[in-house]
């Protein structure tokens, strides 16, 4: 607590604010003024090209879903960006950072902000797949800003791992449409796809990545990790970035997921499998960020579980539920943020009655918090209102599912603002600064405006459906004083979540159980032993990797190996071999390439170095020899050449060693004598198949050479082969030389003991 | 004809192969040696047409392809240059540690292993 009071006084002191985070709250409000007039206008496309041989563009539009997104995006940025201006120097300060930290901070917040935007209004998939990565690899340097605390990065770092890998899934799925439809342009594969295999599993793909994206059972354990992070970068987390992209991408490709019943099952039931863990764990947590994240999870099922019904009225809901939720949740993570200042205390069981010290914070956070539990005159009772209106089109099952989940919504929530607003004070809080309340305040009265005024909200919500729909959609939330199902789903949903409200024990207790066995069965632990598992693995081939130059070659070579084995057994051999025509000197070059092969076999197996390197200058010879047969002198000459200076650098470098090799080649253990050779010939008789089966080739292909052969005269030359390497190939050329000349620096500078001169 | 290069150009890469595993860095140096000689052959090797030699083409007959002899000078040529570098630096080795056996350069590394040998032999050559 005392760290609160002096961290409360050192920046209200400070003359430097922070101009940073201001500059990206005034840059964010006026994205959201530009976001405003172009969904009034009526948005508009754009579309560039970017890599056309691929089929990728750089296309975007801003219709009804982007509207909704970006002005999310920008909207609850603005706000958010005005309370991190403040909170974040109280944050640096409590933590004795340096001011310049805020560096680390800001431009990724701002990027954070950049990426929803654009992934609001990209329609390639390739495109949407670029930004989804951007907003992981932003929310990574964000969620790890703490960088000093190890918790912050393993948070980070799960993050990051757990929405990228699955995100890979979302290009598989965009190359596997791309491959079938030959688009990767969502509006135009909208026209084409026809429901079948490659719709269902490319589907599947993508709302893998989504899923995990939006913190959906069972990938949701990184989301509660990462409550790690300051929470400016919570609230925006999880409100109007990062776990809104995941939602945001299934609304974008709806209308390819609904060709597929499959894929509407697997949504329908992970979004009700994630509403109904995240709540029963959010009824247990004792953390308040914790309750927050996991309340996340289950809000973010009702959207996922709506998407998986088919019809105007679930996508529209969708849509609407999107806009109130962030709201609501971004309103209560700034609330959950000030408490944690003032009083320095962030868990539930330390706090309390802090509704007579704090009455603006506990009203505002009390309107957030009614609108997460549906209550009239707050935007959530609409949101409720449509779910159950779509939910009642589904059949029985799903109306009871509906009212469970709300009921569980309002009794973990009631749970959260009682427990931290009523009864005694356990913690006295500490004044508080305007700038952490106003920004709650703010998104409290706007959850109040949509709760009185819908319509602007529903005509959002109604565009934005109807890109999930791929056609009109069309709204009426309003209220209505009769029995209608809605208002008694809405009842039966209020009355159990009281009861659940009151029968503490067992609710704890519930909550408690599914905790535990999350903890010892949970993807959170199979996340942890796989990312061991990995490192151990790696760590294992590193070292044997490393161990001598023998491995390292073989970690090369072998896999290489592979690839040619690989492309062998993809390719059809027969009739792929001929012997060839021997003919006129032919007779002559086959007793040199013998010798050749003599040669070789001697210089593997003499012990004297000299022999060594007369053997390897007798094959050099022998080969020059068969060029000048081949009627290739200009090669044979530069052999011969090169095989003389060759020979006389082996000598002289010989002259430094000492002449015999010793003898102990086989190493320590006897057994292995036979390990050269065999990999020897193993490599051998592989180079034998490849080069033989390229040689034999036909030879009747139109060649490059028939064209330098006739221009040979035009470049004043008769040699065909000079002129190539002079003149045809004359960049080659002078690289060449340069590789030559660095060699010589080099030699030079070896032999000269480090120095050059 | 093709069967007796692939022949000879397998000959020379599998036992350049060989000569790479050996403890001898000497040996490794000519195991590469052999290896480029066997990208050479298999380049020669692979003209698409035969002839006289690709001089003075106006003169009129086959010609034999003149684009892989071009390459094979390139290889040549740079396959020089690097058995040198190859050369010089266990030329290196050998001054700076007295020997040119991987076993015992394994040791080199590693301070806190005990050197029995090579502490005279290095005296005054160290830049490192």
């Amino acid at each position: 607590m005392s760290d609160a009071t002096t961290g409360e006084a050192d920046p209200s002191t400070d003359t430097q604010r922070d101009w940073q985070g201001w500059s990206c709250s005034a840059a964010a409000a006026a994205g959201f003024l530009v976001c405003l007039v172009g969904w009034l206008r009526g948005g508009g496309t754009l579309s560039l090209p970017w890599a056309p041989k691929l089929g990728v563009r750089l296309e975007f539009a801003f219709d009804g879903l982007a509207a909704l997104y970006a002005l999310l995006a920008t909207g609850v940025g603005a706000v958010v960006f005005g309370y991190g201006a403040r909170y974040l120097s109280q944050h640096l300060a409590d933590h004795r950072r340096p001011r310049s930290e805020r560096r680390r901070f800001w431009p990724w917040m701002a990027l954070f902000a950049v990426a929803m935007v654009g992934l609001a209004t990209a329609t390639d998939l390739v495109l949407v797949f670029v930004f989804f990565d951007l907003t992981a690899v932003c929310s990574y340097f964000l969620i790890g800003f703490d960088r000093e605390r190890r918790e912050a990065r393993t948070a980070a770092l799960t993050a990051l791992l757990v929405t990228i890998v699955p995100a890979v899934a979302l290009l598989a799925g965009a190359v596997l449409l791309y491959a079938t439809y030959g688009t990767f342009s969502v509006p135009e594969l909208v026209e084409r796809v026809e429901p079948g295999t490659t719709t269902t599993v490319a589907g599947l793909l993508i709302a893998v990545a989504a899923l995990a994206k939006s913190a959906q059972v069972p990938l949701h354990f990184w989301l509660p990790r990462a409550m790690e992070a300051p929470t400016p970068v919570s609230a925006y987390l999880h409100s109007a970035a990062m776990v809104a992209a995941g939602v945001l991408v299934l609304g974008r490709v709806h209308p390819l997921l609904a060709r597929s019943e499959v894929v509407l099952t697997v949504l329908l039931i992970v979004g009700l499998a994630s509403i109904a863990v995240g709540g029963v764990l959010a009824l247990g947590r004792d953390e308040l960020k914790q309750v927050l994240a996991y309340s996340t999870i289950s809000q973010y099922g009702y959207v996922v579980t709506l998407y998986g019904m088919v019809g105007a009225s679930a996508s529209g809901a969708a849509a609407f539920y999107v806009v109130v939720h962030a709201v609501a949740k971004s309103a209560l993570f700034l609330s959950a943020g000030a408490v944690t200042t003032a009083t320095g205390e962030d868990r539930l069981s330390h706090l309390g009655g802090l509704g007579r010290r704090l009455p603006l914070l506990a009203g505002a956070t009390g309107v957030a918090a009614a609108t997460l539990a549906a209550l009239p005159l707050t935007g959530g009772f609409f949101s409720d209102e449509l779910f159950f209106g779509a939910a009642k089109e589904q059949g029985p099952v799903l109306v009871v599912a509906a009212v469970l989940a709300a009921a569980l919504t309002f009794a973990y929530i009631g749970r959260y603002w009682m427990r931290l607003f009523l009864g005694p004070i356990t913690t006295a809080p500490a004044a508080l600064s305007r700038a952490l309340v106003v920004p709650v305040v703010l998104l409290a009265l706007v959850a109040l405006a949509v709760g009185v005024l819908p319509a602007p909200i529903t005509q959002l919500a109604e565009d934005a459906g109807a890109v999930s729909h791929a056609a009109p959609v069309a709204m009426s939330p309003a209220y209505h004083l009769d029995l209608r199902a809605t208002n008694v789903m809405a009842l039966a949903a209020w009355i159990l979540g009281a009861l659940l409200l009151a029968a503490t024990g067992l609710r704890d207790r519930v909550s408690r159980a599914l905790a535990a066995a999350g903890d010892r069965v949970g993807p959170r632990r199979a996340y942890t032993a796989s990312l061991l598992g990995l490192r151990r693995w790696s760590g294992r081939v590193h070292d044997w990797e490393t161990r001598d130059l023998r491995s390292s070659i073989a970690a090369v070579l072998v896999p290489a190996g592979g690839l040619a084995a690989a492309a062998f057994a993809a390719t059809p051999i027969a009739q792929a071999y001929s012997v060839g025509p021997i003919s006129g000197t032919d007779w002559l070059v086959l007793p040199l390439l013998a010798l050749t092969g003599v040669a070789t076999v001697v210089a593997a197996r003499t012990r004297e170095r000299l022999s060594i390197v007369l053997a390897l200058s007798a094959v050099g010879f022998a080969l020059a020899a068969v060029y000048a047969l081949r009627a290739a002198p200009d090669v044979a000459l530069v052999a011969v050449l090169v095989e003389t200076m060759l020979t006389l650098v082996f000598l002289a470098a010989l002259a430094r060693l000492p002449g015999t090799e010793p003898r102990r080649e086989t190493g320590p253990r006897p057994g292995r004598r036979w390990r050269d050779p065999v990999i020897g010939a193993i490599a051998g008789l592989g180079a034998f198949a490849v080069i033989w089966g390229y040689l034999s080739e036909p030879r009747e292909a139109p060649s490059v050479s028939a064209d330098q052969i006739r221009l040979t005269p035009a470049a004043h030359g008769q040699d065909v082969v000079t002129v190539i390497v002079a003149d045809f190939r004359g960049l080659d050329t002078l690289g060449e030389i340069t590789v030559l000349l660095i060699a010589a620096v080099g030699v030079a500078t070896l032999l000269r003991r480090g120095r050059l001169w | 004809m093709t069967l007796a290069i692939a022949a000879v150009a397998a000959v020379l890469f599998g036992t350049g192969s060989y000569l790479l595993l050996q403890r001898s860095l000497v040996r490794v140096v000519a195991g590469i040696a052999l290896i480029s000689q066997c990208a050479i052959v298999t380049i020669i090797g692979s003209s698409l047409s035969e002839g006289r030699a690709a001089i003075d083409p106006e003169q009129g007959g086959p010609l034999s392809d003149p684009l892989p002899q071009a390459l094979a000078l390139t290889a040549l040529v740079i396959g020089m240059g690097t058995l040198a570098l190859l050369l010089a630096l266990v030329h290196r080795v050998v001054v700076a540690h007295g020997t040119a056996e991987r076993d015992e350069l394994r040791d080199v590394d590693r301070p806190a292993v005990s050197e029995p040998e090579g502490a005279g032999r290095r005296a005054g050559d160290e830049t490192e």
